[in-house]
């Protein structure tokens, strides 16, 4: 995949030659997205927040392997994917009502409910946080992060036919929940 | 489309709302704490920088007071070695050295 933006790319190349200030815009123009994923994983926004921090300072640290060429979007969205889904391995690790599908929304902050914009997004939240853990992660980034297929494969790592097995078991299981909303 | 297909697109927008949104001083505050960690060789610089500038400044000013000070006492002497001629009822004086 290429960068078609060329201020992207040239700053990129400032980056890579020392210039830290530079790397201001690629953090201004990816930041509120790279959070909203992690978001969208951890459902925390004090985690999302740090996750989203330490995926750029990562990303930094390791631009000097980046291709100029290539768009810094999908690969700080892979560096945070995979950030928040370790956290998310340490979470089930360690919290027992992750193994016991305890209901979810027992471990919601207070931030969460900002994304709540009303009732049908609250039943949309809920039905989509009753979903087996990778149904759930591919069906918020289609649904909430109006991700397509290649674009979710490429950020969680999965293959393209696992990604719309996901997303298909996921419709079903939400066209069953949320049935009448749309009646 | 179909009904599935209708479905699946009203749901879309309406889930679109569910997208966490950083408010302008969250993402400041990520912003600066990014910078401050990924400029510590910028920071090393600008600290030696600040160790060596007035230290550097004080060496000029004394580099300058000596070279002062050696001009005017060269001065002092080339003035001091002159012989200043006094010509007083014809007969001539040599003063100095």
């Amino acid at each position: 995949m290429a960068n078609d933006d060329p201020l992207e790319a040239r700053v990129i190349a400032r980056v890579q030659d020392g210039d830290a200030e530079a790397y201001d815009v690629l953090v201004s123009k990816y930041l509120p997205r790279v959070i909203a994923i992690a978001w969208g994983v951890v459902r925390n926004a004090h985690d999302a927040e740090d996750l989203a921090q330490e995926a750029f300072v990562r990303a930094y640290q390791n631009i000097g392997r980046f291709r100029t060429a290539d768009p810094f979007g999908p690969w700080i969205g892979r560096i945070v994917m995979n950030l928040a889904l370790d956290v998310m391995k340490h979470r089930r690790k360690f919290r027992h009502e992750e193994l016991a599908g305890t209901e979810p929304a027992a471990r919601r902050d207070n931030s969460d409910v900002m994304a709540m914009s009303n009732d049908i997004g609250t039943r949309i939240d809920a039905a989509i946080e009753e979903l087996p853990e990778m149904q759930r992660l591919v069906a918020r980034l289609h649904l909430v992060e109006e991700m397509e297929h290649a674009e979710i494969a490429d950020l969680t790592g999965l293959s393209d036919g696992t990604v719309r097995s996901h997303l298909s078991h996921a419709r079903a299981k939400l066209k069953e929940k949320l049935a009448d909303l749309y009646d | 489309m179909t009904d599935d297909e209708k479905f699946f697109e009203r749901l879309r927008g309406d889930a679109a709302s569910l997208r966490y949104r950083a408010d302008d001083a969250t993402l400041a505050r990520i912003g600066a704490r990014i910078q401050e960690q990924i400029a510590p060789n910028a920071t090393l610089a600008e600290l030696l920088a600040s160790w060596f500038r007035p230290l550097a400044a004080g060496l000029a000013a004394i580099a300058l007071a000596a070279a002062i000070g050696l001009t005017l006492n060269t001065n002092d002497s080339t003035f001091g070695e002159q012989q200043v001629e006094i010509v007083m009822g014809g007969d001539t004086y040599l003063v100095g050295d």
